[in-house]
C-alpha cells in the first residue's frame, strides 16, 4: 500500500527539475556512510571480522587440538618449535604444555558464540517483554516493570555467581533439550557435558541480560504507541500482536541495536569474569577467562603469560564498544548529546 | 511525602522479602553442604549409619521440617515451641515435619516415602537450636570457611578490610572524578576533554581483571626484575619483611607495608569509578551550561567563576548526589573481582571463597546484606534527591 504511494511524487519532482535533484540515497546507504565516518568503529569492525573468521576456521588454523597436552613442552615461549611434534607454538604453551594459539582460537569460538547467543536471546525476550508492557500499560505494565525494577535492584554479579555455582554442580536442575546440547557440541567441538556447561552459562547471562533491553523497549513503545500510524493500523483491525511485532518493535529498533552491540562487549567481559573466577565454563574447555585465571599463578616466572588470553578479551570488548558507538552515531545522531 | 514514604517502605519490605525468599530457595537447592558430606560417607566401611542416625543428622540441619517452617525459622526464628498463652500450651501436637519417614520399595525398586512413622510436632521444637532469624541479623552457621561458627563472625573478620579499601576508593574517586568532569565540560572539545573522555571510555569498557593483572605485571613483576621501586602484588598485610629500592626495608604489618599494598587495588577501583563519575558530571554539567539561567547570569556580567561554580556546578551536582548514594552498597559486597586478583581479604574475596567451598550460608548472607543495603540506598537516594532539588516532588 505504501509502496505504491511513494514513487508518484518523486516522478513529479524529477520531471520538473531533473538536474537540480540531489542524488537519491537509500536509508541504508546513509547509515553506512555515517558509520564508516567513525574511524575507530570502522577499524574495530575490521578487527572483529578477522577474529570472527579466525574463530570460524579455528579447526583449520589451529595446529593443536583445544585440549591436546604435551607435557615435555611446558611454558614454551611464543614462536618456539615443539621438539616433540615439530609444530610451532605461535603463542607458546601453558602449564600443561597446551598450545596457546590453538586454544585462543577455540576459545574465541566459544566466547563469541556465548556472547552472541545471549545478546540475541536477551534482545528478543527483552523487546517482547518491554513492548507488551509498554503497549498494554495499566496493571500489566505495573506488574511487569515492578518485576524488572526488583530484578535490577538485586546486585547482579553476586547473584550471577551464586546461580552459576549451583547450576554448574547440578546442571540437571534445568532441563535442556537434547537437540540443543548436540547443536552446541557440534558447533563448538565439545563433548555433551561441556556443551551443557556452555548452555548453562548462556542461560545465567540471559537471565539478567534482558532487563535493560525491556526497559529501553518499553520507553520507546510508550513514545511510539500514540503515533498516527499505530492508530491507523489499529483502525484497520490489525491485532495487538501484529501491531507490536510489525509496527512497534521495528520502529524502536535503532536504540535496541545500539544497546545490543554495547551489550556484546558486556557479555564478553561477564563471561570471562565468570570463567576467571572459576564459576563459568571450566577448564579444560578453553575460554579466555579461565585461561587468564591459570596464568595468574605462573605470571611471576613467565610475565608474558597473562597477556595472551587477556588481550583478546580486551580487544574484543573495546571493539564491540567502538562499533556500538559508531552504530549510535549512524542510526540515531540525536542520542549523542 | 508521608504517603510516599509509607508506600516506598512497603515496596522496600516486599523486595527484601522476595530477596530473602530467593536466597532461601537457592540455599535449599544448593548442592553439597554438611548433610551431603555425611551421606557420602555412609557407604564407607568405617561409618555405619542406620535410619535413626540419619534422622538425627537430618534433624540437626532441620531437614526433617516442612519447607514452610524451615523458612520461617530461618527468617525470624519462629516457631520454636508450642504457642504459650499464660500457662497454657496451644497446638503442642501440631505437626511441622517428619522425623522418621515411612519408606517402602516400589515395583521399580526405588525407595518412596509413603507416610510418616514419627512426626515432628511443635512440642519437639522446644529445646532445638534455632537461629534468631536473618531479619535480626543471625545468619546461621557457616558450612565451610569456619565450620559451625556463626556466619556473622566470619563476616566481621572481613568487613574492616573492605571498608578500608572502599572508603579510600570513594573519597579518592570523588576528589578526582568531580574536577575532571567539571573541567572537561567547561573546556568542551579541548585536548583535555578528549583525553578525559577517551580515558573514561577506556575505563568503562575495559575489564577490571585485565587492568588489575596488567598493573601487577608492570609494577610488581617487571619493576622488581629491573630493580626499580616496586609494589607488593597482593594481600592486605605482609607476612615477611621485604626490601624496596628507594624506600629501604619495609617491615611486615607496618603502616608503610599496608599503604604499599593498597596502592594497586585502590588504583584499579578508582580508575573505574572515576571513569563513570567524571562522565556523569561532564554530561550533567554540559546540560546545565545550556540552560537559560546560565546565559542570564553571564549576561548580567557575573564573573565566569561565579557563573560556573555558583550557578552551574551546584545544579549539576543534584543528580550526582543520588548516583553517589547508590554506589554505597557496592562498598559492602566489595569489589569481587578486584579483591580476588589482589588477594585482598575483604568481603568480595570471602564471597568467592565461600562459593568455591560450597559454604552457601556465608555467600547467601553476603548477597542478602548487599541486596538490603542496595534497597535502602535507593530509598535514601530518592529522598535526598527531593531535598537537594525542591522542584521534584515525590508522589
Amino acid at each position: 500500500m505504501t509502496a505504491s504511494a511513494t514513487p508518484a511524487p518523486k516522478k513529479v519532482v524529477e520531471i520538473l527539475q531533473p538536474e537540480a535533484m540531489p542524488k537519491e540515497e537509500s536509508q541504508f546507504a546513509i547509515i553506512r556512510r555515517r558509520f564508516f565516518r567513525h574511524r575507530l568503529a570502522t577499524f574495530s569492525l575490521g578487527l572483529l571480522l578477522v577474529i570472527f573468521i579466525a574463530a570460524i576456521f579455528a579447526r583449520q588454523l589451529a595446529s593443536y587440538g583445544p585440549t591436546e597436552i604435551e607435557l615435555t613442552n611446558r611454558f614454551a615461549p611464543p614462536g618456539s618449535v615443539s621438539a616433540e611434534s615439530g609444530r610451532t607454538n605461535w603463542l607458546g604453551t601453558d602449564h600443561l604444555g597446551r598450545d596457546y594459539f590453538s586454544r585462543i582460537l577455540y576459545a574465541a569460538r566459544i566466547s563469541l558464540t556465548v556472547a552472541f547467543s545471549v545478546v540475541i536471546l536477551s534482545t528478543v525476550i527483552g523487546s517482547l517483554f518491554g513492548a507488551i508492557s509498554g503497549y498494554y500499560g495499566g496493571l500489566v505494565d505495573d506488574i511487569a516493570m515492578r518485576f524488572v525494577e526488583f530484578m535490577l535492584t538485586i546486585p547482579e554479579l553476586p547473584l550471577l555467581l551464586i546461580i552459576s555455582s549451583i547450576l554448574l554442580q547440578s546442571p540437571q536442575a534445568i532441563p535442556v533439550p537434547k537437540a540443543l546440547i548436540d547443536l552446541m557440541a557440534v558447533l563448538l567441538y565439545l563433548g555433551p557435558r561441556e556443551a551443557l556447561q556452555v548452555i548453562m552459562v548462556m542461560l545465567v547471562l540471559t537471565a539478567f541480560g534482558w532487563l535493560g533491553v525491556s526497559r529501553l523497549m518499553r520507553g520507546m513503545v510508550l513514545s511510539i504507541k500514540n503515533m498516527e500510524y499505530v492508530e491507523a493500523a489499529r483502525a484497520l483491525g490489525v491485532s495487538d500482536f501484529g501491531i507490536i511485532t510489525r509496527h512497534l518493535i521495528p520502529n524502536a529498533f535503532a536504540p535496541i541495536i545500539v544497546q545490543a552491540s554495547l551489550a556484546l562487549a558486556g557479555f564478553v567481559i561477564t563471561e570471562s569474569v565468570l570463567g576467571f573466577l572459576a564459576f563459568g565454563i571450566q577448564d579444560p574447555t578453553p575460554t579466555w577467562g579461565n585461561m587468564l585465571a591459570f596464568t595468574q599463578s605462573y605470571m611471576f616466572e613467565h610475565p608474558w603469560l597473562p597477556l595472551i588470553p587477556g588481550l583478546p578479551i580486551f580487544i574484543c570488548a573495546m571493539a564491540f564498544n567502538f562499533v556500538g558507538d559508531g552504530l549510535r552515531d549512524a542510526l540515531d545522531p540525536r542520542l549523542k548529546h | 511525602m508521608t504517603n510516599y514514604l509509607i508506600r516506598r517502605s512497603f515496596q522496600m519490605l516486599m523486595v527484601l522479602f522476595f530477596s530473602a525468599l530467593v536466597t532461601y530457595t537457592l540455599l535449599t537447592l544448593a548442592p553439597g553442604g554438611p548433610w551431603e558430606e555425611i551421606l557420602g560417607r555412609q557407604g564407607s566401611e568405617t561409618m555405619r549409619i542406620d535410619a535413626e542416625d540419619i534422622a538425627r543428622i537430618r534433624a540437626q540441619y532441620e531437614l526433617d521440617l516442612d519447607q514452610t517452617w524451615r523458612f520461617t525459622r530461618w527468617l525470624f526464628g519462629w516457631p520454636n515451641g508450642p504457642i504459650r498463652i499464660g500457662e497454657q500450651e496451644l497446638l503442642a501436637d501440631f505437626q511441622v515435619g517428619c522425623f522418621l519417614p515411612l519408606e517402602t520399595t516400589n515395583a521399580l525398586g526405588e525407595t518412596v516415602i509413603i507416610g510418616c512413622q514419627k512426626p515432628v510436632t511443635l512440642k519437639d521444637l522446644e529445646g532445638r537450636r534455632v537461629s534468631r532469624g536473618v531479619i535480626f541479623g543471625d545468619f546461621g552457621l557457616s558450612w565451610g570457611i569456619l565450620r559451625d561458627r556463626p556466619v556473622m563472625d566470619v563476616l566481621w573478620s572481613r568487613i574492616p578490610r573492605t571498608l578500608q579499601l572502599m572508603f579510600t576508593v570513594t573519597v579518592l574517586s570523588l576528589m578526582i572524578g568531580i574536577p575532571l568532569g567539571l573541567i572537561s565540560a567547561i573546556r568542551q572539545y579541548s585536548l583535555f576533554d578528549y583525553t578525559v573522555t577517551t580515558l573514561s571510555f577506556l575505563g568503562s569498557s575495559m575489564p577490571t581483571f585485565f587492568f588489575g593483572i596488567i598493573l601487577i605485571l608492570i609494577f610488581a613483576i617487571t619493576f622488581k626484575q629491573w630493580g626499580w621501586f616496586y609494589l607488593p602484588p597482593g594481600d592486605a598485610v605482609g607476612s615477611r619483611d621485604y626490601v624496596v629500592p628507594m624506600l629501604g626495608k619495609v617491615e611486615a604489618g607496618s603502616l608503610l607495608d599496608q599503604l604499599l599494598r593498597m596502592i594497586m587495588p585502590v588504583s584499579v577501583l578508582v580508575f573505574f569509578s572515576v571513569a563513570g563519575w567524571s562522565r556523569f558530571i561532564r554530561s550533567s554539567m554540559l546540560e546545565v551550561l545550556r540552560q537559560d539561567y546560565v546565559r542570564t547570569a553571564r549576561a548580567k556580567g557575573l564573573l565566569e567563576n561565579v557563573v560556573i561554580f555558583k550557578h552551574a556546578f551546584r545544579n549539576a551536582l543534584i543528580p550526582f548526589v543520588t548516583i553517589v548514594v547508590f554506589a554505597i552498597p557496592g562498598m559492602f559486597s566489595g569489589a569481587i573481582v578486584t579483591e580476588t586478583i589482589f588477594n585482598w581479604p575483604g568481603m568480595g574475596r570471602l564471597f568467592i571463597d565461600a562459593l568455591s567451598r560450597n559454604d552457601y550460608p556465608v555467600s547467601m548472607s553476603i548477597f542478602l546484606i548487599g541486596a538490603t543495603l542496595t534497597v535502602i540506598a535507593t530509598l535514601i537516594g530518592d529522598i535526598l534527591y527531593t531535598i537537594v532539588d525542591p522542584r521534584i516532588r515525590l508522589s
